[in-house]
């Protein structure tokens, strides 16, 4: 086997781990790629060539680094399945394992949180590939020594490494690494105890969309859809959340622990929680909403009570009041705040007793001076006003007589309460629409 | 929270309006798995059951229905729970060896069942008098432009459509006037004559109903379907509607074919559209034309399940995009598939002189032999806690999966056992 020397993999191994480039970019380490498929089942041997048994599986570490390192080796000595600390590894072949101390420690295998084993946990398990959207199998997988350890370093979603795997011999063994994607741009959701978690994920999936996102979660199942949650940062997962089908994403809530859905929900538009925990199970919601903050929770229990079919279902809680009183800078300053929500359209202008009186666009608010009163501000067109209990036919009416993009919905004493912004709207009428 | 939520129900439709309309959503998996199973292939072997023995062989088709029951509930439920197709999870807990393995048999299988099915075709045309060389094209363009353009929800109406043809052998069956008391006899006590003949049709029976690619269906037509765990209790209706209906046709055919056939001495009927043909005389031109229509109906239906089911197993092995609603563009090797498998055996149809009868008893010997593994993996799949999680089968369900794995096991060493003896 043609293995270049240690020594040099090893310096530029350092440069690549060090700077997280791709290590599969170096010639060097391609052509030292040794496939884990073609592996399993082959000799582990002392370092003077004695057989001290037959590969079963590999465990890795699931640390922050880019590429797991290989944590220790799962090996058949006689009848019994053992476990020999990947430390002991002295050189890695398409062939065979050489151990190089000298008196092995054979123990009995324990899954320890954090770790995966590769042949059970990862092979020819569903993986997202994040550069082409989709959940895809892995073929194969590639291990090469890098800065002194055995770590994962590719997978091979190609369809010809696995038709190659059929064949008999060391034909199935030779990697085929034109087809190997760097294991950093791939994020593993095996159905172990744990996930294979690198570095790499989470910044190539937080440029991915939202609804991209959406989809690649409603194509996963329970278990796996979690542990992808998990590698998301939680304002991003929110908003795929947001993205799903109500169906999809009330599977996925219960999936989780109340306290992640709990963080989840609340990240997430009020209006959108709302809709998709009212038809949660009672107790299960109550679980969750035990589990938020209290203002969130009291909001969220008001917005689910409401029926969908009314503008008090429909609407969201988020929205910017300021009273007439105050000044243009302040209104702005209220607007850069919140500048993260869906908000900015403009503020909500209120009366000392906190009726509505007018919504004044950030467009106004931007070329009117800063010390101005907000009351200058205030002429027509006003803003149209519905009751939480107006019908949906009714908001629609609306929405079409004025031709704003917005609706306020108040309360019995004229206070503002929600908006209904047009995506509300359409979420409402295409919600009944799902598949026949 | 309660005050608001007796407000929510009193605006609300009826509890049982809500439930149905529930089940019509959930509906599916179960009715189109099962009744596409009683294909011209099915058909036949009922026919000929009920031509050659009456009413004593019918409780091979109780026993088939318990069997169909029992592993569609189990598919349904891994596709659900998993989210993944039966090929796919077999790759992934057995190997990719035994993936590739168990998906070339399907292929090769369903192929020689699919030409089964234009040959069931084929025949129904022929009872009308219409050629071949037009009803099979037709049938093959009809079937691909539907699945290949049809979004998900239209796909399953025309299904569902298809499958109202069935109530046509039922007719036939009142129309035949059988003796129900030896029928409903038949199907609760078990009494064979040991003979060849005998034994052969009774294990066809179980072969015919539970069919390899009716599993691979049902699992994955819940995934694309994006059913949840909260169906799971009416895709158990579902499940069980489809398989009951699946044996109440069989029981039709096989009583029309009873009284009619059977009671004038008719025993030697090779084909399904023969029995149609018979039974014109014994019980009307009527009879005759439901039988026929029954039978295109039958074999339009499987004529789509199955390419389906092949285009499903193939991606779910590869890992690539299937779902009705994909593109062609999204999801080409599932439609290239699906277009693959028609093609090939309507042409195989077309071929003057094709070794039609070889085709069609490799493929039922390949089903066969595939049907334990694929069962033996489906009951290991059913018992992992990782895969399963609360949903893994008990103590007592899996001894039931066991009892069934043995019967059928039984069946399919005496069907080579004939096939290749005999």
């Amino acid at each position: 086997m043609k293995t270049p020397p240690v020594s040099t993999i090893n310096t530029v191994a350092k440069k690549i781990v060090g700077r997280s480039e791709s290590a599969l970019t170096k010639k060097s380490i391609r052509e030292s790629l040794v496939s884990v498929s073609g592996l399993i089942g082959r000799p582990v041997r002392d370092e003077s060539g004695r057989d001290i048994g037959r590969l079963v599986d590999i465990v890795v570490r699931n640390d922050d680094a880019t590429y797991p390192p290989v944590s220790g080796l799962i090996v058949k000595v006689g009848q019994r399945k053992s476990y020999i600390n990947g430390a002991k590894i002295s050189s890695l072949t398409h062939s065979e394992i050489r151990i190089s101390s000298l008196k092995i420690n054979l123990e009995d295998f324990q899954r320890r949180d954090g770790e995966s084993l590769l042949d059970a946990d990862v092979l020819d398990h569903q993986i997202v590939d994040v550069d082409g959207l989709r959940v895809v199998r892995s073929s194969d997988l590639y291990l090469a020594t890098l800065d002194k350890e055995v770590r994962l370093v590719g997978v091979d979603i190609s369809f010809r490494s696995f038709v190659r795997r059929l064949f008999p011999g060391s034909l199935s063994r030779l990697p085929t690494p034109d087809h190997v994607v760097d294991w950093a741009t791939i994020a593993s959701l095996t159905s172990g105890t744990g996930v294979v978690r690198t570095a790499g994920h989470r910044s190539k999936l937080s440029q991915l969309r939202p609804a991209d996102l959406a989809d690649l979660l409603e194509d996963l199942a329970g278990r796996e859809q979690g542990a992808f949650v998990d590698l998301l940062d939680p304002n991003l997962a929110a908003d795929a959340l947001e993205e799903m089908e109500e169906e999809d994403l009330q599977g996925l809530l219960r999936g989780l622990p109340a306290e992640r859905a709990a963080e989840l929900l609340a990240l997430m538009e009020p209006d959108e929680s709302a809709e998709v925990m009212r038809d949660l199970e009672i107790e299960h919601r109550d679980a969750i909403l035990a589990n938020m903050d209290k203002p969130t929770a009291k909001v969220l229990r008001e917005l689910i009570s409401f029926d969908e079919k009314v503008a008090g279902g429909m609407m969201t809680t988020h929205m910017l009041v300021i009273k007439q009183t105050d000044t243009v800078e302040s209104a702005i300053k209220l607007l850069i705040e919140h500048k993260e929500r869906d908000v900015v359209d403009g503020v909500l202008v209120v009366d000392s007793k906190g009726r509505l009186v007018d919504h004044i666009q950030t467009i106004e608010l931007v070329a009117a001076k800063s010390s101005a009163l907000i009351e200058s501000l205030i002429s027509a067109p006003f803003p149209t006003a519905v009751k939480i209990d107006t019908a949906l036919d009714e908001v629609i009416e609306e929405f079409s007589n004025n031709r704003g993009s917005s609706i306020v919905v108040v309360d019995e004493k004229g206070k503002p309460i929600g908006r209904i912004l047009a995506d509300d709207l359409v979420d409402a009428l295409t919600s009944d629409e799902g598949r026949a | 929270m309660s005050t608001t939520k007796s407000d929510r129900e009193k605006r609300q439709i009826s509890p049982r309006k809500i439930r149905l309309a529930a089940f019509l959503g959930v509906m599916g998996p179960g009715v189109l798995a099962g009744l596409s199973d009683d294909d011209p292939a099915g058909i036949t072997t009922y026919s000929q059951l009920g031509a050659h023995y009456g009413y004593r062989l019918m409780w091979t088709l109780t026993i088939s229905t318990i069997a169909l029951i029992i592993f569609q509930d189990l598919g349904a439920r891994i596709g659900v729970v998993t989210r993944q197709g039966l090929l796919g999870l077999v790759r992934q807990k057995y190997g990719a060896r035994s993936g590739i393995l168990s998906a070339s048999a399907l292929v090769l299988a369903n192929i020689g069942t699919m030409t089964a099915e234009f040959a069931g075709i084929a025949a129904a045309g022929q009872l009308f008098g219409l050629s071949r060389y037009i009803t099979v094209p037709i049938a093959a363009v009809v079937v691909s432009a539907l699945v290949l353009r049809g979004s998900f929800a239209r796909v399953e109406k025309v299904f569902f459509a298809l499958c109202t043809v069935f109530f046509a052998y039922i007719i036939a069956g009142f129309m035949a006037h059988p003796h129900w008391g030896a029928a409903f006899k038949g199907l609760v006590v078990p009494s064979i004559p040991f003979n060849h003949d005998a034994i052969y049709l009774a294990t066809a029976t179980l072969g015919t109903t539970l069919a390899p690619w009716g599993l691979a269906f049902i699992q994955s037509y819940a995934v694309d379907k994006r059913l949840s765990k909260d169906d799971l209790k009416l895709l158990r209706v579902d499940v069980w509607t489809g398989s009951l209906l699946t044996g109440v046709i069989g029981f039709f055919v096989i009583v029309t074919c009873a009284a009619t056939l059977n009671a004038h001495g008719i025993t030697n009927i090779t084909d399904a559209s023969q029995a149609a043909q018979a039974l014109k005389p014994l019980a009307g031109t009527l009879a005759k034309d439901l039988f026929a229509v029954g039978l295109i109906g039958a074999a339009l239906l499987a004529a789509s399940i199955l390419p389906l089911s092949t285009a499903y197993s193939i991606s779910d092995l590869t890992g690539r995009p299937a779902a009705l609603d994909d593109s062609y563009s999204e999801a080409p090797l599932f439609y290239s598939t699906f277009a693959a498998i028609t093609v090939l055996s309507a042409s195989l149809i077309l071929i003057p002189g094709a070794p039609l009868i070889t085709i069609l008893i490799i493929s039922q010997i390949i089903n066969a032999v595939l049907l334990l593994p694929l069962l033996l993996y489906m009951f290991g799949i059913s018992r992992d806690k990782r895969l399963m999680g609360e949903f893994s089968a008990s103590t007592r369900m899996s001894a039931i999966y066991l009892v069934i794995i043995s019967i059928v096991a039984l069946c399919v060493t005496a069907m080579l056992w004939f096939t290749f003896a005999g």
